[in-house]
């Protein structure tokens, strides 16, 4: 019989393949690529500190200072590059060109670590330092790389380990950095349906009718939802249900499946119809490294490593 | 695996911070009586945010270096809040509007301004932390750098009001009886030419 010590260290460090940081790093990348490009046209505006942006940068960042002055900010990399005669606008457009290339480096699995580091390094930066139209999705951007770069990458289907001929990684350390990825979003989940659960809105559609006209997430003509309200009431407790349900029924095989569909489903949904595409795209990156790879791929490896050391759940 | 203990000791550490922000946030819904629990409940939830508050270190001084240390790790983990978003209700959405009043004695109306979607979204969430904040000075300034923005367009501007509101929307049922979204009125502020060189230019 297993002591607690061996069933902890069992369902905490399971042995995996890294056909999830596969995906986590491929989507991570491809999510940095699009918040870059849809940010192209406003980078300078929304974070320049000279006055000529929306609000400027500083007001956020002495904001920042406040609660700690060591989380990265791009005044930092301001005040860098003034000292290298470099100015602001330039520092602000090398920053984006950069965060881009990261972006693209994680896609292609080239120079992985050091793309995974420079990608959570430079979006921290802005996300921090543009505090004020910071959202959700940079929330769950900073969480996403975080564990990227903690992760054992390079995994085998990036470019560094066909060029390098790198050996696999500890199973171990691979599956516990998907353990973590796994609880966290148990976490999430959980607060944010239990939280839905006790707003009286979720209960009889109204939260979801009034979140669907609320501007700028008014991508439907409210004359088009009006025809779907009797929608509403089923939809908001079903919504409920699925994010509190996530952390019970996310483990067990049979209703793995189902609920991984139902709430990718979802976010596609609010991507549709709310036009948060990136937030959209974030979320289901995430629930797709932690739990997808086992039931969309079949492949035969995680399977053999599972059955020479099983996890708890599973 | 050598590294074994040292990833427990991390994973310990690392989800208690996240329950305990995720459950502190949950406390201070409930504290502000947003539920759909009695009311006797608000004020047993005040307390246990603010004992949370304390486990977290949030009574400490700002220069305290274990508050500076706890306080880098959550941001740069990206779990410094909770994950209620859209609850327990959904918040209510602003609009800010822009009187431009020119030489002659002519008036332009304006809106905030961003070239992308993605971009519009971030200009929303700017207007929801104008709303919620509590500090006047801070709601005031904020104001004062996006008047600064139009001004920048509008250099021959010699005064702009900010009517800032927020958007009443209509339930299901108003909306089949033909009522539309409408503004409601919360603050106006005004700046002149003389407020532009003097207090806008810094924070």
């Amino acid at each position: 019989m297993e002591t607690w010590r061996e069933r902890i260290s069992h369902f905490l460090f399971p042995a995996e393949s890294d056909t999830w940081l596969a995906v986590l790093r491929l989507g991570l990348g491809l999510q940095v690529i699009l918040y870059a490009l849809s940010l192209q046209n406003d980078w300078t505006y929304l974070l320049t500190g000279t006055g000529n942006g929306l609000i400027g940068r500083n007001l956020g960042e002495a904001m920042l200072s406040l609660e700690s002055h060591f989380v990265p900010r791009l005044g930092w990399l301001v005040t860098l590059g003034a000292s290298f005669g470099l100015r602001e606008e330039t520092v602000l457009s090398i920053a984006w060109i950069f965060l881009l290339g990261a972006g693209c480096g994680l896609v292609i699995g080239l120079l992985c670590r050091s793309a995974a580091i420079l990608a959570w390094f430079l979006h921290l930066c802005a996300a921090e330092s543009g505090g004020f139209v910071s959202y959700g999705v940079d929330n769950f951007m900073t969480i996403g790389l975080f564990y990227l770069m903690l992760s054992p990458l390079p995994d085998r289907y990036s470019l560094d380990w066909q060029l390098r001929e790198l050996g696999l990684k500890n199973p171990q350390l691979l599956g516990f950095w998907r353990r973590v990825l796994q609880l966290h979003l148990c976490v999430i989940y959980f607060f944010s349906g239990f939280t839905k659960c006790l707003g009286s809105g979720w209960w009889d559609g109204s939260n979801l009718w009034r979140a669907l006209i609320s501007p700028p997430s008014n991508v439907i003509a409210p004359e088009l939802l009006v025809r779907w309200k009797y929608l509403f009431p089923v939809a908001g407790v079903f919504i409920c249900i699925l994010e509190t349900g996530y952390p019970f029924l996310i483990w067990g095989r049979r209703t793995r499946k189902i609920w991984l569909i139902c709430i990718c489903g979802m976010h596609i949904a609010i991507g549709l119809t709310m036009g948060m595409y990136l937030f959209a795209l974030v979320m289901i990156v995430l629930n797709a490294a932690a739990f997808g790879p086992s039931f969309v791929f079949h492949q035969s490896e995680p399977n053999r490593i599972r059955r020479a050391e099983p996890a708890m759940i599973d | 695996m050598r590294e074994k203990p040292v990833c427990f000791a991390w994973f310990v550490l690392h989800f208690l911070l996240i329950t305990t922000f995720s459950c502190r946030e949950t406390l201070w819904v409930v504290a502000q009586g947003q539920t759909i629990f009695p009311s006797f409940f608000n004020s047993f939830s005040q307390k246990a945010g603010t004992v949370m508050d304390a486990a977290l270190g949030q009574h400490l001084a700002a220069s305290n270096p274990t508050r500076q240390a706890l306080t880098t790790y959550l941001h740069i983990a990206g779990i410094e809040k909770g994950y209620g978003y859209f609850a327990p209700n959904v918040p209510a959405s602003y609009k800010v509007v822009f009187e431009l009043h020119y030489p002659d004695g002519s008036v332009e109306y304006q809106l905030p301004h961003v070239h992308s979607a993605a971009a519009g979204l971030r200009l929303a969430c700017l207007l929801d932390e104008i709303a919620r904040t509590r500090h006047d000075t801070l709601r005031e300034y904020l104001v004062k750098m996006l008047a600064s923005s139009i001004w920048r367009d509008h250099p021959d501007v010699t005064a702009i009001r900010a009517v800032f509101g927020s958007i009443s929307l209509p339930n299901i049922n108003e909306f089949e009886h033909g009522k539309r979204e409408s503004y409601e009125f919360l603050y106006a502020y005004d700046f002149s030419r003389s407020d532009k060189a003097t207090e806008l230019e810094t924070p």
